[in-house]
Parts: C-alpha cells; sequence; structure tokens
C-alpha cells in the first residue's frame, strides 16, 4: 500500500508538471492578451522544468553534491544531476525569451494601442 | 593544423561580448572586428575542411571530459562543409552591412553586429556539437539572436513579425527540450553518438515520440510547412542581409540537426517516407503561396520555404546521391536566396510597402543590382548554364534512382510554378515604367561586392561544378557512414 | 577536339564583348557582333569534319560532343540561316534601343542550336536546349509588349516540354546508367512498355512545344509576333527546327525500335496534319503580317512533322526537305516583315499597301519566299510538297493527304493576300515616302531567295546531306534511288534534277511575269483607293477599303465552327484556376501567431495520430 501510495504521488508529480504545460499551452493558444500569451509560454515552460527535474529525481536521493554525508556513506543514494544542470540553463534561456518577448510586446502596444492579438495581424498571406 | 573546432564558437562569442566595449574605444572596431572574426573563422574552417578531408575527422573535447560524459565537437566533412558555407554567408553578410552604420546611426549598428556574431556562433555550434542538450543550447542562442534581429528594424510589422517567430519559437524549444528529456530518461545520456549506439534497446513508442518532437521542434525553426508560419513575415520583416542570414544560415543549421537526428541519431526507416511527405507538402503550399504574393521579400521567403522543403525531399531519398543532392541544393539555396535577398532589399529600398510593383523599371537605375537579382532568378529556378541547375539536376537523379516518379513529376510542376513568380518580377524589373514615388538608392561599395562575390560564384559553379562537387561528395559520404561517425567520437579518449 | 571550345568560347566571349562594347560605340559593336556569330560560323565548317567528337566530364557525367551528318544539316540551317540573319540584324537594329541585348541574346541562341546539333548526350542536349529557351524567351519579350502574358505563355510551355524531357532523361538514366543518346536509343527496344511508352511522350512534349504541334502552339503567335523581326526570322526558321531535330533523332529512331511503334506514328501524324489545318486557317484570318507569318509557321511545321513521323524513306527525306525549305522562305518572309516594319512603322495589311515599286528587291524576296511557301513549282517548296503528297499516298494515308492538301490549297489565300496586301494594290499617299530598306538588310534576303530558286532546280545539294544524315540514323541509301520512289525525280547522273517539265512551268512563269510587269508598266493609270463610286456612293475619307479588309469573309464564315474553338481560352482558363486556388492556399498564412501555434499543435496530434503509418 504504501508503494502505491508513492507510485500514485510519482505520477501524480509527473500528471501536475504535465498539467502546467498544458495550461501553459493552453493561455499560449487561446487568450486574446499578448501578456497573457507571454505568461502561457512561460508556465509552459515551468511545467516542462517540473517534469525534467521530477524525471531526474531519486526516491530519498540527496542533492547531487559532494556533501560530508555522501562522503561518509550513510547515504549512497542521490538524484541525478545532469536534470537539474539542463533545467537551470533552460530556466536562464526562458528568462531571456522571456525579456525578449516582453520587450516586443511593449513595442506593438506602442504602435497598435491595444494587446489584443487578433489586431495584431498586418502581416499575412 | 591552425586551430580547432572549439573556436569556431569561442571567438564569435567573444567577439559579440566585446563588441560594445570595443565600441567605446573606437566606433569603427564595432564594424571591423566582426568582419576581422569572419575571416578568420573563413581561414580557419577552410584548411579544417582541408584537412579533415584527408586525415578524417577532428573530434574535439571540451573541459577535460571525453565522449560521452563531455561535451564534444565534431567537425567531420559533413560539418565542416556547412560550417564553411555558414562562415562564408556570414562574411557575406557581413561585407553586405558593413556600411549599415551609415543609415541607422552608431546605437543599432552595434547592436547588428553583436547579434549577427550570436547568430553565426549558434547556427555554427549547431552543427559541430555532438550532444543533444548542446544543441538545445545553440538553437536558443540562434533562435534569440534571430527574434531580435527580425525586430531590428524599430517599426510596427517588425515586431509582429518577431512576435510571431518568438513564439514558434519557444513552443519549438519547450518541444525540443521534452524530446531530449525522454530520451535522457530512456537512455541517460545526452551524447549523439552514445544515444546512436542504444537507441535500438529503446522502446518504440518512446523512441517515435520523441522523434516527432524533434520533427515538429526543429521543423519549425527549418521551415516545414505547416510549422512555418513565422518564417514568411520575419524574412519580410528583417532587414535584407538578416534575411540572407536565415535563408542561409539559420535555416541551413535546422535542417542539419533534423538530418542528424534522422541520419544518425534515430534507427527509424519510417522517418525517410516522413521527410519526403514533409518536404513535399512543404515545396508545393509554399510555391503556390509564393506566386500571390504582393511583396518582394515575403516572396522571397515563401520561395526559399520551398527550396527548404525541397532540401528535405532530397535527404529523405535516404541514398548517397539524394544526400549528394541536397548538400548541393543547400549550397546552392544558401548562394543563390542570399543574393535574391541581398538584390532585392535594394530594389525595394526606398518604397514605402515593398511591394513587388514597385520594383518597376529599376533597372535603368540600379543596372548592376537588377542584373544579379535576375542572374539569381534564373538560377534559382534551375536553368543551365547557373549554378541551380546542376543541384536540381541531381535532386531530379537522385528521384529516378530512388523511382520516385511521382515526386519527381511534382517537383518538376512545382518548378513551372517557381518559374512564373520569378519571371514576373524579372519582367516587371527591366520592362515595366517606373513608379514615379519611388526614389531608387544606390548600393554601397561594399554591397556591390558582396553580391558580385556570390554572382560570380552562380556563374562558377554554374558553368564547372567540379570545384564543389568533389567536397560535396565527401560530405554526404560521410553522412551516409553512421558507424564511422560513432567509432570516431567515442574511440576518443582523454 | 579544340575546334569545339573555340567556338564556344569565341561565341561565350564575343557575346559578352559585343554587349559591352555597346557602351564604346555601335560602329564597333556591329562589327563584333557580325564577327561573333561569322567567325565560329567559318570555323565549324572548315574545321569540324564529320564524324569528330569531343568527349569530357563534368560533375561526374561524362558528355560528349560531336557531329554526325544529321547534325551537320542542322548545323547548315542553324548557322547558315543564323549568319544571314545577323547581317540582316545589323540593319534592322540600327537606331534601335537596346542593341546589345538583342545582340547578345541573338549570339546565345545560335550558341545554343549549335550546342543542340553537336550534343550526342543528352545532358548537354538539355542545357543548350534550355540556354536556347531562354535566350530566345529575352527576345520574345524585347520589345516589352505585353511580357507578363505572352512572355511568360512562352516560357511556362516551354518549360513544362523541357521539364518532361528532363524527367524523361533522368527516367533513361536510372534504367541505363548513362546519357549517351546512342546508348539510351539502343537500351529502348528492351525497356518495359510502360517506359516504352511514357518516355517517347515526355520527349514529344518538349519538341512538339518548340515546333508549335498543336495543341501546345499557344504561345507561338504572340511570341513569334513580339519578337523583333530580325531574330523571329531565325526563331522560327531555325529554332522551331530543333523541335523537329528532336523528333527525328530522338523520337523516330527509338520509335523506329518497336514492332508496335505504328500507332505512336500515326497519332503524331495526324497531329501535324491537323496543325497544319488548323494553322493555315488562322493565318488566313490575320490581319498583322506578323501574326499570319506565325501562324503560317505553325502550318508549316505541321506539314514537316507529318512527314517525319511517318517515317518512310520518302516522307523523312520530305519532311526534311521541307525544314530547310521552311527555313529559308519563312526566314526570308520575317525578314521582308521586318524591313516594311522598318521602312513603314507597320505591320498591317490594312495600313500598308503598293509597296512594289518603293522596295523592288523586297518584293523579290517576298515573291520567292511566298511561291516557296506556297508549294508552287518552280521553287523548292513545290518539290518538297510533292514527295511528301507521294509518301502519303504511297504509305496510304489517304485521309491525311485530304487534309495536308486541303491546308495546302487554302494556304494560297493567305499567301496571295501577304503578296497583294503589301505590294500590289493601290499606293497609298501615306507611302509615297518609303524607300527600299538598307542593303545590309536586302542583301540577305535576296540571297535566300536565289538560294530557294537554285534548290528548286537543284534539290541534290540539300538531298544528298539529308540522305547521308537519315543513313546515320539508320536508314538505308535512298538517294540513288530516289528517282523509283517518286516521279519528279529522274536518274541522271549522280545528282538528282527535276523533270524537264518543271523548266518548262518555270519559262512560263517567267513569261508571264514579264508580261505582267511590262502591261503594269505601260498601261496602268493611277487611282487611290477612294478613287471608286459604287451604286452611286462615294467612300469617305475615313472608311478604310484597302483590299485586304474583310479578306475572305465567307470563306471563313463557312470554317468558322471549327475556329470557333480556340486552345488559348482553355489554357487561359486553366491558368486563372490556377491563381485562384493559389490565392486560397496562401491564405493558410492567416497573419495570426495563434492559428500558427495551433498549427503546431494539430501537426504534433496528426503524426502522433498516425505514428504506426507512417514509421
Amino acid at each position: 500500500m504504501d508503494s502505491s501510495l508513492f507510485q500514485l504521488l510519482d505520477y501524480g508529480v509527473y500528471g501536475t508538471a504535465i498539467l502546467v504545460m498544458l495550461i501553459g499551452l493552453y493561455g499560449a493558444l487561446v487568450k486574446k492578451s499578448l501578456l497573457k500569451v507571454v505568461i502561457g509560454l512561460s508556465v509552459m515552460e515551468s511545467g516542462l522544468n517540473l517534469l525534467i527535474v521530477a524525471l531526474g529525481y531519486l526516491k530519498g536521493g540527496t542533492a547531487p553534491i559532494f556533501s560530508d554525508g555522501f562522503l561518509n556513506g550513510t547515504n549512497k543514494v542521490m538524484v541525478d544531476p545532469v536534470p537539474q544542470a539542463l533545467v537551470l540553463t533552460a530556466i536562464v534561456i526562458g528568462f531571456g525569451v522571456t525579456a525578449v518577448a516582453l520587450s516586443l510586446v511593449i513595442r506593438l502596444y506602442r504602435h497598435h494601442g491595444t494587446l489584443n492579438i487578433d489586431e495584431i495581424k498586418n502581416l499575412k498571406w | 593544423m591552425v586551430g580547432t573546432p572549439v573556436l569556431f564558437v569561442a571567438i564569435p562569442l567573444l567577439a559579440a561580448f566585446l563588441i560594445p566595449l570595443l565600441g567605446m574605444i573606437w566606433k569603427e572596431l564595432v564594424r571591423i572586428v566582426p568582419g576581422l572574426v569572419l575571416i578568420y573563422l573563413m581561414v580557419l574552417s577552410v584548411n579544417l575542411l582541408n584537412h579533415v578531408l584527408v586525415n578524417g575527422p577532428i573530434v574535439e573535447v571540451i573541459a577535460g571530459w571525453a565522449p560521452p560524459f563531455g561535451i564534444n565537437l565534431v567537425f567531420s566533412a559533413f560539418s565542416g562543409f556547412l560550417v564553411t558555407l555558414m562562415v562564408f554567408l556570414g562574411l557575406i553578410v557581413w561585407i553586405y552591412s558593413y556600411r549599415f552604420k551609415r543609415n541607422v546611426g552608431f546605437e543599432p549598428a552595434k547592436k547588428y553586429f553583436l547579434l549577427l556574431m550570436m547568430l553565426v556562433t549558434g547556427a555554427v555550434g549547431i552543427v559541430l556539437t555532438g550532444d543533444i542538450f548542446n544543441m538545445f543550447v545553440f538553437i536558443e542562442i540562434t533562435g534569440i539572436s534571430g527574434y531580435a534581429l527580425t525586430a531590428f528594424y524599430t517599426g510596427r510589422d517588425s515586431a509582429e513579425a518577431s512576435f510571431k517567430y518568438l513564439m514558434l519559437g519557444s513552443i519549438a524549444s519547450t518541444l525540443l527540450l521534452l524530446a531530449i528529456m525522454i530520451l535522457y530518461s530512456q537512455l541517460g545520456t545526452l551524447n549523439m553518438a552514445e544515444i546512436a549506439t542504444k537507441i535500438h534497446t529503446v522502446k518504440p513508442a518512446y523512441k517515435v515520440i520523441s522523434l516527432i518532437l524533434f520533427i515538429t521542434a526543429l521543423g519549425i525553426e527549418a521551415e516545414i510547412f505547416p510549422l512555418n508560419g513565422w518564417a514568411p513575415d520575419a524574412y519580410a520583416e528583417a532587414p535584407g542581409p538578416v534575411g540572407a542570414a536565415f535563408a542561409g544560415i539559420v535555416v541551413k543549421a535546422s535542417v542539419y540537426a533534423i538530418i542528424r537526428y534522422i541520419y544518425t541519431i534515430f534507427d527509424i526507416s519510417g522517418a525517410y517516407d516522413f521527410l519526403i511527405i514533409i518536404g513535399m507538402v512543404t515545396l508545393i503550399i509554399a510555391e503556390f503561396a509564393a506566386i500571390r504574393q504582393e511583396k518582394l521579400k515575403r516572396m522571397l521567403a515563401y520561395s526559399s520555404i520551398g527550396q527548404m522543403g525541397l532540401v528535405l525531399v532530397a535527404f529523405g531519398f535516404g541514398t548517397k546521391e539524394g544526400v549528394f543532392a541536397a548538400l548541393f541544393l543547400m549550397l546552392n539555396h544558401a548562394i543563390i536566396k542570399s543574393l535574391l535577398f541581398l538584390s532585392g532589399s535594394y530594389l525595394v529600398y526606398n518604397s514605402k510597402d515593398k511591394t513587388i510593383a514597385e520594383v518597376n523599371g529599376m533597372h535603368k537605375f540600379l543596372p548592376i543590382t537588377s542584373f544579379l537579382f535576375a542572374l539569381g532568378a534564373f538560377a534559382i529556378v534551375g536553368l543551365p548554364p547557373f549554378a541551380g541547375f546542376w543541384s536540381k539536376l541531381s535532386v531530379l537523379t537522385a528521384a529516378a534512382d530512388s523511382h520516385m516518379l511521382f515526386v519527381m513529376s511534382l517537383i518538376l510542376m512545382v518548378s513551372v510554378v517557381e518559374l512564373v513568380y520569378y519571371l514576373r518580377v524579372v519582367n516587371r524589373i527591366y520592362f515595366f515604367k517606373k513608379e514615379e514615388s519611388v526614389e531608387a538608392k544606390k548600393p554601397t561599395f561594399n554591397a556591390l561586392i558582396a553580391m558580385l562575390v556570390l554572382g560570380a560564384l552562380i556563374l562558377v559553379i554554374g558553368f564547372y561544378p567540379d570545384v564543389i562537387t568533389g567536397v560535396i561528395h565527401k560530405a554526404s559520404a560521410d553522412l551516409m557512414d553512421k558507424t564511422k561517425y560513432i567509432n570516431d567520437v567515442l574511440s576518443i579518449k582523454q | 577536339m579544340e575546334t569545339f571550345s573555340i567556338i564556344f568560347a569565341i561565341f561565350l566571349g564575343g557575346a559578352v564583348l559585343t554587349y559591352f562594347a555597346g557602351k564604346l560605340s555601335s560602329v564597333v559593336q556591329d562589327i563584333l557582333f557580325l564577327a561573333t556569330v561569322l567567325v565560329p560560323t567559318y570555323l565549324f565548317f572548315s574545321g569540324v569534319s564529320i564524324g569528330s567528337s569531343m568527349p569530357f566530364s563534368l560533375e561526374g557525367i561524362s558528355l560528349l560532343w560531336g557531329v554526325n551528318h544529321f547534325g551537320w544539316l542542322f548545323s547548315l540551317i542553324v548557322l547558315g540561316l543564323g549568319s544571314l540573319a545577323a547581317v540582316y540584324s545589323v540593319g534592322y537594329m540600327k537606331g534601335k534601343e537596346r542593341r546589345g541585348y538583342f545582340y547578345l541574346n541573338f549570339v546565345l541562341s545560335v550558341m545554343s542550336m549549335l550546342g543542340i546539333v553537336i550534343s550526342q548526350d543528352l545532358i548537354s542536349f538539355f542545357i543548350f536546349w534550355e540556354i536556347m529557351t531562354w535566350s530566345s524567351y529575352l527576345m520574345v519579350i524585347y520589345s516589352g509588349n505585353d511580357v507578363q502574358r505572352i512572355g511568360i505563355k512562352y516560357f511556362v510551355f516551354s518549360a513544362i516540354g523541357a521539364y518532361a524531357m528532363l524527367m524523361a532523361i533522368v527516367i533513361v538514366h536510372s534504367v541505363t546508367h548513362t546519357f549517351f543518346i546512342e546508348d539510351m536509343i539502343q537500351a529502348y527496344g528492351q525497356m518495359s512498355l510502360q517506359l516504352q511508352i511514357w518516355i517517347p511522350i515526355l520527349f514529344l512534349l518538349a519538341f512538339a512545344v518548340k515546333a508549335a504541334m498543336m495543341p501546345l502552339h499557344v504561345w507561338a503567335p504572340g511570341a513569334y509576333s513580339n519578337a523583333p523581326m530580325a531574330y523571329t526570322s531565325l526563331f522560327s526558321g531555325a529554332l522551331s527546327k530543333m523541335g523537329v531535330y528532336g523528333m527525328v533523332i530522338i523520337l523516330v529512331t527509338m520509335v523506329n525500335r518497336l514492332p508496335q511503334g505504328i500507332l505512336f506514328r500515326e497519332v503524331l501524324a495526324w497531329l501535324g496534319g491537323i496543325t497544319a489545318a488548323m494553322g493555315t486557317l488562322w493565318a488566313i484570318k490575320q490581319d498583322d503580317a506578323k501574326k499570319l507569318l506565325a501562324y503560317s509557321s505553325v502550318a508549316q511545321l505541321g506539314y514537316i512533322i507529318v512527314g517525319v513521323s511517318i517515317g518512310t524513306e520518302l516522307a523523312m527525306m520530305a519532311g526534311l526537305f521541307l525544314a530547310v525549305m521552311h527555313a529559308l522562305f519563312k526566314g526570308t518572309l520575317f525578314m521582308v516583315v521586318g524591313a516594311i516594319e522598318k521602312q513603314t512603322g507597320t505591320t498591317n495589311f490594312t495600313e500598308v499597301t503598293g509597296l512594289i515599286r518603293k522596295m523592288p528587291w523586297t518584293f523579290f524576296a517576298a515573291l520567292m519566299g511566298i511561291i516557296a511557301l506556297a508549294g508552287i513549282p518552280p521553287l523548292g517548296g513545290f518539290i518538297g510538297k510533292w514527295m511528301l503528297y507521294e509518301s502519303l499516298i504511297t504509305s496510304d494515308h489517304y485521309l491525311l493527304v485530304i487534309l495536308i492538301f486541303f491546308s495546302s490549297t487554302a494556304a494560297f489565300l493567305y499567301c496571295y493576300k501577304f503578296l497583294f496586301g503589301f505590294f500590289l494594290g493601290q499606293e497609298e499617299k501615306e507611302w509615297a515616302h518609303v524607300k527600299e530598306a538598307p542593303a545590309t538588310m536586302v542583301v540577305p534576303m535576296v540571297l535566300m531567295g536565289i538560294f530557294m530558286v537554285v534548290l528548286g532546280t537543284f534539290p541534290g545539294i540539300v538531298l544528298n546531306p539529308i540522305n547521308n544524315g537519315l543513313m546515320d540514323l539508320g536508314y538505308v541509301d535512298s538517294y540513288k534511288h530516289l528517282w523509283e520512289t517518286s516521279i519528279i525525280f529522274n536518274s541522271w547522273g549522280d545528282h538528282v534534277i527535276l523533270q524537264p517539265i518543271l523548266y518548262s512551268i518555270m519559262g512560263i512563269f517567267i513569261f508571264f511575269l514579264i508580261f505582267v510587269l511590262w502591261k503594269g508598266y505601260k498601261g496602268t493609270r493611277y487611282v487611290t483607293t477612294k478613287d471608286i463610286s459604287s451604286s452611286g456612293e462615294v467612300p469617305k475619307e475615313d472608311e478604310n477599303l484597302t483590299f485586304s479588309v474583310g479578306f475572305m469573309q465567307p470563306f471563313m464564315r463557312a470554317v468558322a465552327p471549327v475556329m470557333r474553338r480556340q486552345m488559348d481560352k482553355y489554357y487561359t482558363g486553366f491558368a486563372n484556376g490556377l491563381e485562384g486556388l493559389f490565392d486560397f492556399v496562401r491564405r493558410i498564412y492567416t497573419g495570426n501567431a495563434q492559428t500558427y501555434a495551433v498549427y503546431v499543435v494539430v501537426f504534433i496530434v496528426i503524426v502522433l495520430l498516425f505514428k504506426d503509418v507512417l514509421f
């Protein structure tokens, strides 16, 4: 019973991460305000980051750092360090992209006087 | 040996960060340094390519961690060929935009050259790296500098185009990261060669899903239909040289990534046919959309998309001839489409809407630019004796050898469409009355040089393709030989 | 074989030099242009012997250039007509704009046509074919009139043909792994039935477009009349012959290897026959000399196609002889129109009349051209037509003979219209100032007129090379026995000479000519068109009473049902439909970033749904 609960929790973490991604996607695809679209994109990335960290997690693992406990051999299980490194990188990149996006939104608002994405389509066909 | 592959990433990146600082010392340095960097990279890549063609690929380990643990860069005949091409186009774009400052002021020029350096870094990095996450990072570098360059002119429409690019680009990066993580969770490695050796152990469902995500994510950058909504806008609104850089550098890098995944990393044979399908759809839709365009650069953008579709089709044949044809096509497309973007942006330089109607009668005022545009138009539709003919011929030969007669006939039918819209523009340049409102802008001397170099290359390759085909043959053999790639990478010891 | 390289180097270098020489002076440009065309011509005929060849390789493809008898025959047409038209061009282009452009494309056209006839492999054949296409396209749009419609129509048809040919070439290559024409023809007999059907059809598309065969002729009237006349004489005279050349060396030789190739020949012959008939009818209807000659070219190429597609020795000879004759007379007639255009500024029959006294030499050339075109003895056209009829009858194509005979007879109508409209009839005051064209224009025309007379009497000059060429293609030597197959030849010595009866016809003809001219000078009262009255009505000043107005109305009314269906309309409708489709397609790009993002999601979902099928 214990293990299945943990399993459920595992899936719950994955499920939550995926749900966050889908919410972000929904926001990016459906919301009409440019700001909400940008927020949606960010949320989607966060969900993905969550998912990646969850994938690298081991039950009862410690941080992948050469700490005292690790060296003494009391707790030899550590989580996979690579996903965490990846997530750090991804967060930085996501930060940069969001910054560019927001600056573009400001410019679009200046020129169009609106944030409605449906009204900003001078370029088409 | 005069250098190592890591310089291709390190030097332009360093230059990009130094440009603002150097600009404080002497403003001219902002323009000169990128050129020096690109010239150095050009010399380096030609030297390395010569070395590699004789002695086999160079695998470089970064930070002392041997593959599969560390990140490695692979400069083989295939990647070296693409790197040389990209650096060459970067150089052309630099020559073309050398006097950019005059038109746009110092501050934007600084940003422009900085971003151009970043773009080259990212694209070259995509091609050189042997690590899928590292590739993701380079794709993002390319992407962010691409967004910023698209929005370079601070107008209303360029911001819109940039936003579309950014929106699709960040969806792409999410999908790409997801795909990388699916592979990583199954195999526990990010090294391409290592993945390639273990990929058969992955459950087919995971494999296929991650491949689909990879293709979608990279397909957004590589302008595959229906993922290419951003492309026409971005090409049309970015400055002319940036359009050339997109067509010649960014898209090439993305196509490289797709090809690397399908040819080397994954072992899914259905992916080749899938490439043909999406390539054909992209080609047909893009060329159909191009013929009714009102804006010149937008038309060129659709044409560029179509050509990339054709490249994917040629890769999809999966034969050595197909790869040869695809690489030849990439080379020709990079040269010719850059020429078209560079000369085309002078043809509509001062017009308000940049429509095709405004190139009317431009040949009287811009004789050389018009001639070069016409030359590019003739070359890209594959008329002999210009460069485009040989690549079209090799694509068709490869198609016939793979018994893809239907695909071949579709390609030829679409070529007729392509012919029509290019001829319409050329006819307008030469035979229509000039509109009074549009004042022609003379190309600067360096822009002329850049365009003439490209024009000369079109003629040289057209009359004597053997100058380049030897290299392409070796590059295509290199791509086809998957086990050699794996061995080369994994045999490297510290 | 070094001469080939030198010839093509001169062509290319000379073309570029000529283009830029315009900046220096026009005289230098003219001289350079003439040298660029004439020097390689001289080199070719003096330095290249039949049978010489030059193998080389490009991009890993082995190529072969060489001259055989058949190619030599066509190089005679190309370079002969090319040189004369070049001389003519110098006069024609005097004082016109874009001379450099004209000269450049003229030289490139001549070069590419020569290249086609010396190509022994399909790749260089295709390359030269395409260079020919785009250089002639650049000539078609030279004047800038209606370039988007006429020019692009020409190029699109040419491109469809050329791409069909390219497709055939690569398919053949995928089967035989060689690009040599010889090997392809050898291998053709062993190919699968599907390929045996498709490859000739694909090749035929390319050749039929260039030879302006129905229903692919719609580009021809516009293109022929839009190009400068100095070029059109080459365009119609030599360039369209490249279609015939291709048909002979590739189609006919290939189909000859098939036992069931008969059907293919019949279809082709009938298409040629229909082309001849329809072209003639359309030509009669035209009021513009350029258009008339353009349709007439379409019709004449129909005869040639009939000849070469029937494929018996006599028919081949007839077709090829007609091809040479057509190059001569149509080249001359277009030059005549060019001269008239240059001197009067218009080419409309309803405007220009009575030039016989103003431009006597031009009239002579026109007369010779018309006689040859109409197939009246004693000029060469008669011999070709006669051989064609005879070959059709001996091979039991009676219906086709009727068709050809009908169109040949109907051709008299437009011949008459051409000759009478321009040169005879009342003189108009408007054209009182017109002078004869300059010598550079007159000399080539008259020379060609003389050639036609000579060929009418000594057809052996051309029939002998034709016979040699046919032997190259695997036909038996029929030259010596020509008098057995056709009754207009006799067996005098080595050269085949006409029956004496033709001389008497010629004598009668000359007698009548002298008589008419003499009478004409003596007893005519000069009147104007307005100097008449009918039923008490005197025509008003602005009424156009020129002879050619409403010419042959009853006849045209009789054939109107046939002519109402115009291929052009169907093509235009098709093109418009396509443009609509293109417009629809580009609406996929809605401009909304979210729509594009939805496309991405939809793409993933679809691919995931079909992943089992796809991967």
